[in-house]
């Protein structure tokens, strides 16, 4: 049953990517101004000008020729150039794609790390102190994400004005410095998520400390440290995972702040530039990946969830 | 995006809750209705509370805290407390309105199409599938670009993002729901599917929209202040906390107030929607979704 | 805020006429003040040192290399440094030879000029006058859509008369040709035979294009085959890339990098402040900030309502509050420029009155004052939102209501070509000469007729203007227009300032600022580390 379900989304996301790039396409050229007069700006640029970099681009066509010309490319695997670079989407994209994937995938991590421990720490202090460790946990998921990104450049800049916190390196380039560069923005983005995680994992733990089993466990002979780890993949996981796959679906959500404040060339930046530079092949190119990842992603989810409640039947 | 969709929060309540804490529930609503209050109270006595006019500029930029200005005041030397306080009211008015919108909407669709499943279901999902998979920002982005940075504007935008979301929530309890024995019996005494839907469905889907749509506001708020930090937000001069955050960066190390004080309105405003979310979660009992 | 947008539109640098012949006292009082720039910026400790990197902060990735083709502001850093052409501007912005060693003129409508030799470009090939006639015949060319195409319009023919020597036909004598082939990237020599030049810069210019990625950096070497003695210094240039002005402060500060420029002063100002080893440029101004106006139709087509809405205004307000004193008072021409107004002589209706405002609305029946709707400006350029919300509040104050609609840059260019405006705020693209800004007041101009000029007077004084060669009356007549034009208020100039403004740390040697922000001095830059 499960894989019918698997199946059918899948399925059910080829029309949707077909949807979703319609709309794309016609909210582009229902924006008022095009690429060839963003880019003359106010030089003085004759009309037969500008009409040459507009039949150049094909942007003279109908635009439903517009939009077969670029499906029959897609489909074949070709996502256009670039207007402003001339050079192909996909070279630009995919490394950028790679760059926002990698500061997803750290924050991931690090928000495991945080909650993990943070669910340790707060499951050790249940009691009195119980309710300081909800208020920080609601802090800390109450902040957006670029109030924490711009309180973090503020606090550099006041305390630490000589440590450079823009010095992105690619990663091919010096490994080291690149996770140096991540750190913080991956924090940024980290902070809210691992409430959830600390909120879970406190929760498993408390849970395992009164089962029945773990007392049979513990009179069998396993450590209780063992028991907790078992428990804790089995319980905090899921809702990790499902956290984290949620996080990657929104890639240019919560990303294109954190990447604009820290000059990390992510998504985001992208996204954003080909928007105001009418850039559409790039436009086009962003949603339908993004939108592809967010489907993904998606069905993933449901699937943890239909294991979850089998009553709840999503056809 | 703190993305708080229906999979997370189910995740974070996941682990059953014992009895034994459902007072603390009711301590929490409390707390978060308080903060509510308050916000509301600053933010509707607006104009009489704000110390100068948020819009008046003046020569002299960037001033520390003073009895004159108690946060001092922004690079072009408007007050930085009045703004707080005039910035609030364009911010919640759009966050209420927006999540209002969505709640109407995604009731009536979420209703709809759980209760009449078959292919209504699947076009309506399908087609909120769509605006879920769309990006948040190109779609505001756009919104903007074409029809202007309004606020009306604005609240459409949020509106329609949110809408899928809070069908979603609606549509999960009402296909289980459906099933349940007294719908049977209802249906089998002949009473209208309109009657039923609202009579006895609905009731029983309002706890899960009450903790979705405090959800929902906590999530708008990071949107719209989002928006306006990347100067997607109303227009000038009326002064909003995104586009105020933004602003400061520049100057941020020489008056730090400017951008300490719109940070902690929005983590506020936020965390109030949080609170009042976790406090009807559990005072309601809402075990999953 | 200012976030990515598209490349601010303007091209370079102020005018200068090549006649070195007579000066105004204008040009001279400039001269003196450059010359007080530029000593300064030569005093350097010890001979220049050879070698290092420099690092420079950019705010904008380049859009295209090709500087025929290219339009957007964001890639003349790159071309100053790659390309050349037959003449260049030094620093006390006088026209100087570059490629060509010199010039003349059989005639006013003749330009014979001596080429370098012994130059290459960077990919070995020899440069000679067959590359000059091809970069003119490319730009002239429909095909190409050249946005310099316009300003070399007056071309007729571009004749090699031997490797080394080349000649210009012009339609007409042209006080303002000399000044756009000194300009880059307008004017610089493009080799012939090299079609990926948007991707591959090849060029005659000081450093060699080596990678560019984008949204990161751009870097560049030393050109070893440069044909200007010991230049230049630096064995590498490398670009990075900020999006926004607080990561490039950030960045300065940090010493991530050893140079930027900012485009608010009162950024620059405290930067400056927080640190004794970073130097500031003094900004020269060049460029102004513009209130369009709409005559088309009622109310604005009234005179009255325009010289209320001057009244209103109090120019020197905007200019303290938001450019903190760093700049000047503003009419249509900027004071780089030849007859560029020097921000402190009289003009009519600039003297803020709100009472008077007030009366000649009255007089034009509108005696409780009168709501002129949408004001458009650029929603990117925080300084035009910050000075819109200030004259709002000055025109509120004399009875005149708008509403401010910041736009993105796309569609507020379109509707400001179209004339669909009441009122907006965009700033001129910039060209050498006072000319491209006048001749758009002209009523067969596209700009002209989308804003509703219809003055057959002033036509005549800016076409006469034209053919001036001399300095000192092409001075006069630009003062009388611009005179003309304020008591019109057909356009309403709030204030000029530099386009942006240039900080270093003091490692940073031998560099010179120039007003038009292009950074042509890297090649006499040398770093003290």
């Amino acid at each position: 049953m499960l894989i019918r379900l698997v199946l059918a989304r899948l399925l059910w996301s080829v029309p949707i990517l077909f949807g979703v790039s319609v709309v794309a396409f016609v909210l582009m050229r229902a924006l008022p101004g095009d690429f060839a007069q963003a880019a003359a700006g106010t030089t003085e640029i004759s009309a037969e000008a500008l009409d040459t970099m507009r039949r150049q681009l094909g942007l003279d066509q109908p635009v439903w020729a517009q939009y077969l010309r670029w499906l029959t490319d897609a489909l074949q695997g070709d996502l256009g150039r670039s207007f402003a670079t001339k050079a192909p989407v996909l070279d630009e994209l995919v490394p950028r794609l790679l760059v926002t994937a990698e500061l997803s995938l750290i924050a991931g991590a690090m928000a495991m790390g945080i909650g993990v421990c943070g669910g340790l720490a707060s499951a050790r202090l249940r009691g009195r102190a119980d309710w300081v460790v909800r208020v920080f946990n609601g802090l800390f998921l109450a902040i957006p994400n670029f109030v924490v990104a711009t309180l973090i450049v503020l606090t550099a800049g006041l305390y630490f004005p000589s440590v450079g916190i823009f010095n992105y390196v690619p990663f091919a380039q010096d490994p080291l410095a690149n996770l140096g560069s991540m750190v913080l923005p991956a924090f940024s983005l980290a902070l809210a998520v691992s409430v959830t995680i600390s909120e879970n994992t406190r929760a498993a733990i408390l849970e395992v400390a009164s089962q029945d089993f773990v007392m049979v466990a513990r009179a069998k002979g396993l450590r209780r440290g063992a028991i907790l780890v078992h428990y804790l993949i089995r319980n905090a996981l899921t809702p990790v995972i499902t956290v984290i796959g949620l996080q990657l679906a929104t890639l240019l959500g919560g990303s294109i702040l954190i990447e604009t404040i820290f000059t990390i060339p992510g998504m985001g930046q992208y996204l954003f530039d080909s928007i105001s530079n009418r850039d559409y092949p790039v436009i086009q190119a962003i949603v339908l990946v993004t939108a592809a990842i967010v489907l993904f992603v998606n069905v993933l989810v449901d699937v943890a969830y239909a294991r979850v409640d089998a009553r709840v039947r999503y056809d | 995006m703190t993305e708080l969709a229906p999979a997370e929060e189910a995740a974070a309540a996941a682990p059953a809750v014992p009895t034994r804490r459902r007072p603390r529930g009711a301590v929490l609503l409390g707390i978060g209705l308080v903060m509510l209050a308050l916000m509301l109270a600053i933010t509707l006595l607006g104009p009489v509370v704000a110390p100068h006019d948020a819009t008046r500029t003046s020569p002299d930029s960037l001033a520390g805290p003073s009895a004159a200005h108690w946060l001092g005041t922004d690079s072009i030397g408007r007050d930085v407390l009045s703004r707080l306080i005039i910035g609030g009211r364009t911010t919640l008015f759009i966050t209420f309105v927006a999540v209002a919108l969505a709640v109407v909407c995604g009731l009536v669709l979420g209703l709809s199409s759980g209760y009449l499943g078959g292919w209504v279901d699947q076009v309506v999902m399908r087609a909120l599938d769509i605006v879920f998979a769309f990006p948040v920002f190109l779609l505001a982005i756009a919104v903007v670009a074409a029809l202007g940075p309004s606020v009306p504007n604005l609240v459409l935008t949020i509106a329609i993002v949110y809408t899928p979301t809070l069908a979603r929530v609606v549509r999960g309890p009402v296909l289980s729901i459906k099933r349940w024995d007294h719908v049977e019996a209802a249906r089998s005494v002949g009473v209208s599917e309109f009657a039923i839907a609202t009579r006895h469905v609905l009731p029983l889907v309002l706890s899960p929209i009450l903790v979705q749509t405090s959800l929902t506001l906590a999530q708008t708020i990071f949107t719209v202040t989002a928006l306006s930090f990347l100067g997607i937000g109303p227009p000038p001069p009326n002064p909003n906390w995104g586009s105020m955050l933004s602003e400061a960066r520049q100057f941020m190390e020489l008056a730090p107030l400017t951008v300490i004080g719109p940070a902690v309105a929005i983590t506020y405003a936020t965390m109030t929607f949080i609170v009042l979310a976790n406090g009807l979660r559990e005072f309601l009992d809402v075990g999953h979704r | 805020m200012t976030h990515p947008m598209p490349a601010d539109p303007e091209p370079t640098v102020e005018a200068l006429d090549a006649d070195l012949a007579r000066r105004s006292a204008l040009r001279l009082l400039l001269a003196g003040g450059a010359a007080a720039v530029a000593p300064w910026a030569r005093a350097q400790s010890g001979a220049p040192r050879r070698g290092g990197r420099l690092t420079i902060g950019a705010d904008a990735d380049p859009i295209g290399l090709d500087p025929v083709t290219l339009a957007a502001f964001s890639s003349y850093d790159f071309t100053s440094l790659l390309y050349s052409g037959l003449l260049r501007w030094n620093a006390s912005m006088k026209i100087e030879p570059d490629l060509a060693t010199g010039y003349e003129t059989p005639n006013s409508t003749t330009y014979v000029f001596r080429l370098r030799r012994n130059v290459k470009f960077h990919n070995g090939q020899a440069f000679t006058a067959d590359d000059v006639k091809h970069t003119f015949d490319r730009i002239l060319d429909p095909a190409s859509a050249s946005p310099s195409a316009s300003l070399f319009a007056a071309i007729k023919a571009v004749t090699v008369v031997d490797a080394h020597t080349v000649r210009f036909e012009l339609k007409a004598p042209s006080a303002t040709f000399l000044s756009y082939l000194a300009t880059n990237p307008n004017g610089v020599i493009v080799p012939r035979g090299v079609q990926t030049l948007n991707t591959n810069p090849v060029g005659t210019g000081p450093f060699v294009f080596e990678s560019y990625e984008a949204n990161r950096q751009f870097t560049l070497k030393a050109n070893p085959a440069y044909y200007e003695e010991g230049q230049p210094y630096l064995e590498s240039v490398q670009f990075r890339f900020f999006k926004d002005q607080a990561s490039l402060a950030s960045a300065l500060r940090s010493r991530a990098i050893d140079m930027t420029w900012f485009k608010d002063p009162k950024v620059s100002a405290q930067i400056v402040r927080t640190a004794p080893d970073l130097v500031s440029a003094p900004g020269k101004t060049t460029r102004t900030f513009p209130v369009w106006l709409n005559m088309k139709a009622r109310p604005l087509s009234d005179v009255r309502v325009r010289r209320a809405l001057s009244l209103a205004t109090d120019r020197n307000a905007c200019l303290q509050t938001v450019l903190g004193g760093s700049g000047k008072v503003g009419a249509m021409i900027p004071e780089t420029q030849v007859g560029g107004y020097d921000g402190v002589s009289e003009l009519p209706y600039y003297k803020t009155d709100a009472a008077a405002a007030r009366k000649l609305l009255a007089e034009a029946g509108h005696p409780n004052g009168i709501d002129l709707g949408d004001y458009i400006v650029v929603a990117a350029n925080a300084l035009d939102v910050q000075c819109a919300q200030i004259l709002q509040q000055q025109w509120a104050a004399a009875g005149i209501k708008v509403t401010i609609k910041p736009m993105e840059t796309a569609p507020l260019l379109a509707r400001w070509a179209n004339g669909e405006y009441g009122i907006l705020s965009v700033a001129l693209a910039w060209s050498p000469d006072p000319d491209a800004i006048l001749s758009r007041m002209t009523s067969d101009n596209r700009y002209g007729k989308s804003m509703g000029m219809a003055d057959a007077a002033l036509d005549k004084m800016i076409v006469d203007a034209r053919s001036l060669l001399e300095d000192a009356r092409r001075a006069e007549a630009y003062q009388r227009i611009q005179r003309h034009i304020a008591d019109q208020a057909y356009v309403l100039q709030i204030y000029q300032y530099p386009l942006r403004w240039e900080a270093w740390w003091n490692h940073v040697q031998g560099y010179v600022a120039l007003a038009s922000n292009i950074r042509s001095f890297v090649r006499t830059t040398w770093v003290n580390k």
